[in-house]
């Protein structure tokens, strides 16, 4: 951003602090490219878009709050790295809440046969997590097919898979 | 542009952003002018009286805050003016005097004026900051008279002239040797 630019945001975010609002479309066409540009290399991706107009929408929410001694410019891009790094931190929690993401069991499958798969899935997600975590480890293990520990294993299988039948009833209605 | 262009539609969006921020400056006004109906009502102002003056203060704060420009910085002066004509005539009221008949006149109506002086000066002290604007001038009176109401009203009519008297005397000659 060249000088003459800067200064000029500077003075319009100086008059929108002050209640200017015939500033704002001026000081909209300024910031908007530079907050995008920056969001785009901070965080990347559709992302960075994301929290380029989070950080837009905040900026012009805290107008008020300007101080005209301040570089407006710097200010405003104080302000876009903050959101970006909120943004950045609520992604990562919720990846680690959802756990790994579903994968297509088969890579040939078509988008209508992967899209049921995820589907249900999600649909089984939902329903192991109301299930003992011995119950849930039971299942896992026989869906990897180890079958150690002979009739115990069994009848533990059996009453896990009575116990998700029952979970999954009362979810979604129907087996 | 078209209004499906998501660019105006962000824009549309940062504009209300921007208008609610104001909107949520403005209201942090709110506290001290409540507390301000609320010292009075302590101190025995009548309800009916104090919340005709505390609202229409508010709604003017609020508005004048919200607006922005020369009158939106004076609601702050006005109410830091205005301070001393609402405390003088409560605290007499807070140390035993009771304000009522010839009693009202050698006490509570000096009191008046005495704040109305003091809010004026500081007035004009700040107009002076701000080159003496008509609409800063206009504004913070305004606020300061309603906040100074509400503590000289104790002395009735009589109260909020004299305070307003006080202000003018005090006030007009800072403000006519400032602009020499």
């Amino acid at each position: 951003m060249e000088d003459r630019e800067r200064a000029e945001l500077r003075r319009l975010m100086g008059r929108l602090a002050d209640g200017d609002r015939t500033a704002f479309a001026a000081a909209f066409a300024l910031l908007w490219p530079r907050l995008r540009a920056f969001a785009g290399r901070y965080v990347g991706g559709p992302d960075g878009e994301d929290a380029a107009q989070a950080a837009l929408l905040r900026v012009f929410s805290r107008a008020g709050e300007y101080d005209k001694e301040r570089d407006a410019l710097a200010w405003a891009l104080g302000i876009a790295a903050w959101e970006c790094r909120t943004l950045r931190r609520k992604r990562e929690r919720r990846r680690e809440q959802s756990g790994p993401s579903v994968q297509f069991a088969d890579a040939t499958a078509t988008p209508e046969e992967a899209a049921v798969e995820n589907d249900l899935r999600a649909a089984v997600d939902a329903v192991a997590g109301a299930l003992r975590p011995l119950d849930l480890e039971t299942l896992r293990a026989a869906a990897r097919g180890e079958r150690s520990g002979g009739a115990t294993f069994r009848k533990r299988l059996e009453r896990a898979l009575a116990r998700f039948r029952h979970a999954w009833r009362a979810k979604h209605g129907s087996e | 542009m078209e209004a499906n262009d998501p660019t105006l539609t962000l824009e549309a969006r940062a504009r209300r952003a921007y208008e609610l921020g104001r909107l949520r400056d403005a209201t942090k006004l709110a506290p001290f002018i409540i507390l301000a109906g609320a010292a009075a009502l302590a101190c025995g102002r009548p309800w009916p009286l104090t919340a005709a003056v505390t609202l229409p203060l508010l709604a003017l704060s609020l508005g004048l805050s919200f607006a922005g420009g020369a009158a939106g910085r004076a609601v702050v002066p006005g109410l830091v003016a205005g301070g001393p004509a609402l405390a003088m005539p409560l605290l007499m009221a807070t140390v035993g005097h009771a304000c009522f008949g010839d009693s009202c006149m050698t006490l509570c109506l000096p009191a008046c004026v005495v704040g109305g002086a003091v809010a004026g000066a500081v007035i004009a002290r700040m107009a002076v900051r701000h080159d003496g604007d008509v609409r800063f001038l206009g504004s913070a009176f305004a606020v300061m008279a309603l906040t100074g109401a509400l503590g000289c009203s104790i002395s009735g009519a009589a109260g909020v002239v004299g305070m307003l008297a006080g202000v003018l005397a005090a006030g007009t000659p800072l403000l006519v040797v400032a602009r020499r």
